[in-house]
């Protein structure tokens, strides 16, 4: 089971924060239950796999694709949800039946998604509960992460600076070594050379003495 | 010292003076060893001394060494004589300090660092020779060496692939990635130093006239001024990025800038 909470505001009444909660089993595409509360009231139903294709349908979409948009407007964060717009209607006067609608909006039009019939639930404090769990539970699973990832964060920063501290060494040996041998190289060089050079002369010297002679 | 048996005559009528021998093969032992060649043994050198022989170079080698009269040998090479029964040549390898005559002798055969003239060398020999060689005091630029590899034809080992760049590393990356107390810093231009270094490059830490190339994280920001600064330098840096380090170790050979320029 898993599920999705995020806040709403739908666009008959955008001063109100209503609470959408998304759960559904392993697949979003085979059904989902959704739950909205006002923070009074609550209200529950479901959407199934064919509704959805029906949809699909009316919308002139894949369902791939559907569904993407889907879980794009239902399920993700409140940042990305500004390209969807949800509201709410009522059945009359009473607020036994809520029509909860979903779109897509795109620069200057939008069309609808999906929309599902809601039932006044009549103990919301049932869906508070699962609300205020959801969100305990998020918490709890995101701070063991948070604990475990800054863990592994310090154990990778001390690897890291432990190679390069080694690296760096190697670095340096290596620059000395080559210094060092190339340092010795040039002055035997030149000590080879400057035979050479006594040589030269010399063999000057006696080619000199003999065409002198 | 008379009393001993004759096995070799290889030192008949030889004077040393032994000053001091290593722990396995004590003074008198070694004076021992020459008496048994022929050898004579005498406590302070005289003119008709051969030469001195020692291991360690203490108070009393040094006052001989500062008299220059005698030629002070190490005992590996009165050993080696020992143990083959025949008198060896002298190497540089084996002098401690040579009296003129030698040296003159030996400037005939070898160079100031005992490397002949006329017989060819090898590894371990060269490694002996560099060995003796104090660490030269002179340091070689970035340079000399370079022109010594392409002399040579050296400038192909991919250790030496950046030799010919000067390098400053822009380590400005965005202010939000380099907070001071992020854990891991979003940048891996410190090691890319290294690597370049590890093959040959020079890493400045300052962009002055003369750099070739500055190495900048690919989402760093001022690129605009570093252009701007580069109008103002007469031999114009290349600004690359990091892959141009990357991609260059991992063919071997320095790539192409034009392709990795920002």
């Amino acid at each position: 089971m898993e599920s999705h909470v995020c806040r709403i505001w739908p666009l008959s009444v955008p001063d109100f924060v209503h609470y959408l909660h998304i759960s559904w089993e392993t697949d979003l595409g085979k059904g989902f239950t959704v739950t909205l509360w006002n923070g009074q009231h609550a209200w529950s139903g479901k959407v199934s796999e064919t509704q959805m294709t029906v949809e699909a349908n009316e919308a002139e979409m894949e369902r791939e694709k559907y569904l993407a948009e889907l879980r794009q407007a239902l399920t993700s964060g409140e940042g990305r949800t500004r390209n969807y717009s949800f509201d709410i209607s009522k059945h009359g006067d009473a607020d036994e039946m809520l029509n909860f609608t979903y779109e897509k909006v795109l620069q200057d039009f939008s069309f609808k998604l999906g929309s599902v019939e809601l039932k006044k639930v009549s103990d919301p404090t049932e869906v508070i509960k699962e609300l205020i769990n959801y969100g305990l539970d998020c918490i709890g699973d995101l701070r063991i992460k948070n604990e475990h990832m800054q863990k592994e964060n310090k154990r990778l920063k001390c690897d890291c600076d432990y190679s390069l501290n080694e690296l760096e060494k190697h670095v340096k040996d290596k620059e000395a070594l080559e210094h060092g041998l190339y340092s010795r190289f040039i002055l035997v060089l030149n000590e080879k050379k400057a035979k050479i050079r006594s040589l030269q002369e010399k063999l000057k010297c006696t080619q000199e003495e003999a065409e002198a002679s | 010292l008379s009393c001993v048996d004759k096995v070799s005559s290889i030192f008949d009528d030889v004077e040393f003076c032994v000053l001091n021998g290593p722990h396995n093969h004590p003074k008198a032992d070694l004076e021992k060893g020459i008496a048994e060649c022929g050898g004579l043994v005498v406590q302070n050198p005289g003119p008709d001394t051969y030469c001195v022989v020692a291991d360690t170079v203490n108070v009393r080698v040094k006052n001989l060494i500062a008299a220059n009269t005698h030629d002070v040998v190490m005992v590996d090479w009165l050993l080696n004589c020992l143990q083959k029964k025949q008198i060896l040549p002298w190497q540089p390898k084996h002098m401690i300090h040579m009296s003129p005559s030698t040296e003159e002798h030996f400037a005939q055969e070898y160079d100031h660092y005992g490397d002949s003239y006329f017989v060819n060398t090898d590894e371990s020999q060269l490694r002996e020779v560099f060995k003796r060689m104090d660490q030269p005091e002179q340091k070689f630029s970035f340079e000399t060496i370079a022109d010594l590899e392409q002399r040579y034809s050296w400038d192909t080992s991919p250790l030496s692939m950046f030799r010919h760049c000067v390098i400053y590393m822009d380590m400005d990356f965005p202010s939000a990635i380099s907070d001071p107390n992020s854990q891991i810093r979003d940048t891996s231009l410190d090691l890319r130093a290294l690597e370049l270094r590890y093959y040959g490059a020079k890493v400045v830490g300052e962009l002055n006239e003369g750099v070739s190339h500055v190495v900048k994280h690919d989402r760093g920001q001022h690129l605009q001024k570093l252009k701007s600064l580069r109008r103002t330098f007469e031999r114009k840096f290349k600004i690359v990025s990091e892959s141009w380090v990357t991609d260059s170790v991992k063919a071997g050979i320095v790539q192409d800038e034009r392709n990795y320029l920002l």
